[in-house]
C-alpha cells in the first residue's frame, strides 16, 4: 500500500509543476511590443551587418538626466554639405533598453538643406540614446549618450 | 473618428526664397504602446501611435519617417526644408489604426 501512495503523490505533484509555469506566465506576463527588438539586432538589420564608426561629425544632443522619461528631447545634427552627391540619408534614432529599440527612422533628401531631426522620445528607464547614421555613399556612422532617468515613461 | 490638432510652425516667420528654414509639425496624439495599463480599469490600453509621417512640398516628398511606439504623446517633429518658390507644405501621417491626417500650410517667400 506504501508503493501505491507513493506513485499517486509523485502523479500530482508532477501534474502541478507543469501546470505552474504555464499559469504564472499567464498571470504576470509583461505585454510584448508586437515589434519588439533589442538594440544590436536594430543597428544590424538598419546596417545590413557593417558595424557603424562612432564620428564626431554626428551631433547627438540629449539631457543627461532626465527628470520625466516619458519626454526626453533628442536632437540629431549632422555635419554634411546636403548636396545631390553627398547627403545624409537617413538618421535613426535608437534607444538600448526600450522593448522597441528603435525610436524613429527619418529618410531626408537633398531637400532638406541641412540634415538635422528633433522630436521627443520616451525612456523606460536610464538607458542610452543613439543616432544612427547613414550616407549617401554607403557610410553608417553613430554617436550615442546615456541618459539618467528618474521617473520611467513606458507602463 | 477623432478630430486631431495640429500644427506647422516655420521658423523664422519671414523668410526669403532659397532660404534654408527649420519646420516643425506638432500633432495631438495619444501614442499609446500598447503596454501601459489604465489606472482606473487596471486594463491594457490597446496600441494606437503613429507609423509614418510624411513632409510633401509642391507635390515633392522631401521627408519620410517611420515612426515606432517609442515617440512621446502629443510628438513633435522637426527638420530643415529650403525653401524653393511660392507652394503648399503638405505634412500627412497615418497611424496603426488606419487613421490618417493631412495638415497644409502655405509657403509664400518674401523678397
Amino acid at each position: 500500500m506504501q508503493r501505491r501512495d507513493f506513485f499517486k503523490k509523485l502523479g500530482t505533484a508532477a501534474a502541478v509543476t507543469a501546470v505552474m509555469p504555464a499559469m504564472s506566465f499567464a498571470g504576470d506576463a509583461k505585454p510584448v511590443s508586437p515589434n519588439k527588438m533589442d538594440y544590436n539586432t536594430a543597428i544590424k538589420t538598419i546596417t545590413g551587418g557593417k558595424t557603424p564608426k562612432v564620428s564626431k561629425k554626428v551631433k547627438l544632443k540629449v539631457p543627461e538626466i532626465a527628470e520625466n522619461g516619458a519626454v526626453v528631447p533628442v536632437t540629431v545634427e549632422v555635419d554634411s554639405p546636403m548636396t545631390e552627391s553627398n547627403y545624409v540619408k537617413a538618421i535613426h534614432i535608437l534607444t538600448s533598453k526600450n522593448s522597441n529599440a528603435r525610436a524613429i527612422d527619418v529618410f531626408l533628401t537633398p531637400a532638406n538643406g541641412k540634415a538635422m531631426f528633433s522630436t521627443r522620445i520616451k525612456l523606460g528607464g536610464t538607458q542610452e540614446v543613439a543616432g544612427l547614421v547613414e550616407l549617401s555613399n554607403g557610410d553608417f556612422l553613430i554617436a550615442s549618450q546615456s541618459v539618467k532617468v528618474t521617473i520611467g515613461g513606458c507602463g | 473618428m477623432e478630430k486631431r490638432k495640429s500644427l506647422i510652425k516655420i521658423k523664422p516667420k519671414r523668410y526669403k526664397d532659397g532660404e534654408i528654414v527649420k519646420v516643425s509639425f506638432m500633432v495631438m496624439h495619444p501614442m499609446h504602446t500598447g503596454m501601459g495599463k489604465d489606472k482606473k480599469t487596471k486594463k491594457l490600453i490597446p496600441a494606437k501611435y503613429i507609423n509614418s509621417v510624411k513632409f510633401i512640398y509642391n507635390g515633392k516628398e522631401i521627408t519620410n519617417m517611420k515612426v515606432w511606439e517609442s515617440l512621446s504623446v502629443n510628438p513633435v517633429f522637426t527638420t530643415y526644408m529650403k525653401i524653393n518658390g511660392k507652394g503648399k507644405l503638405t505634412v500627412k501621417y497615418t497611424d496603426n489604426t488606419g487613421e490618417v491626417h493631412e495638415k497644409t500650410k502655405k509657403i509664400k517667400p518674401k523678397g
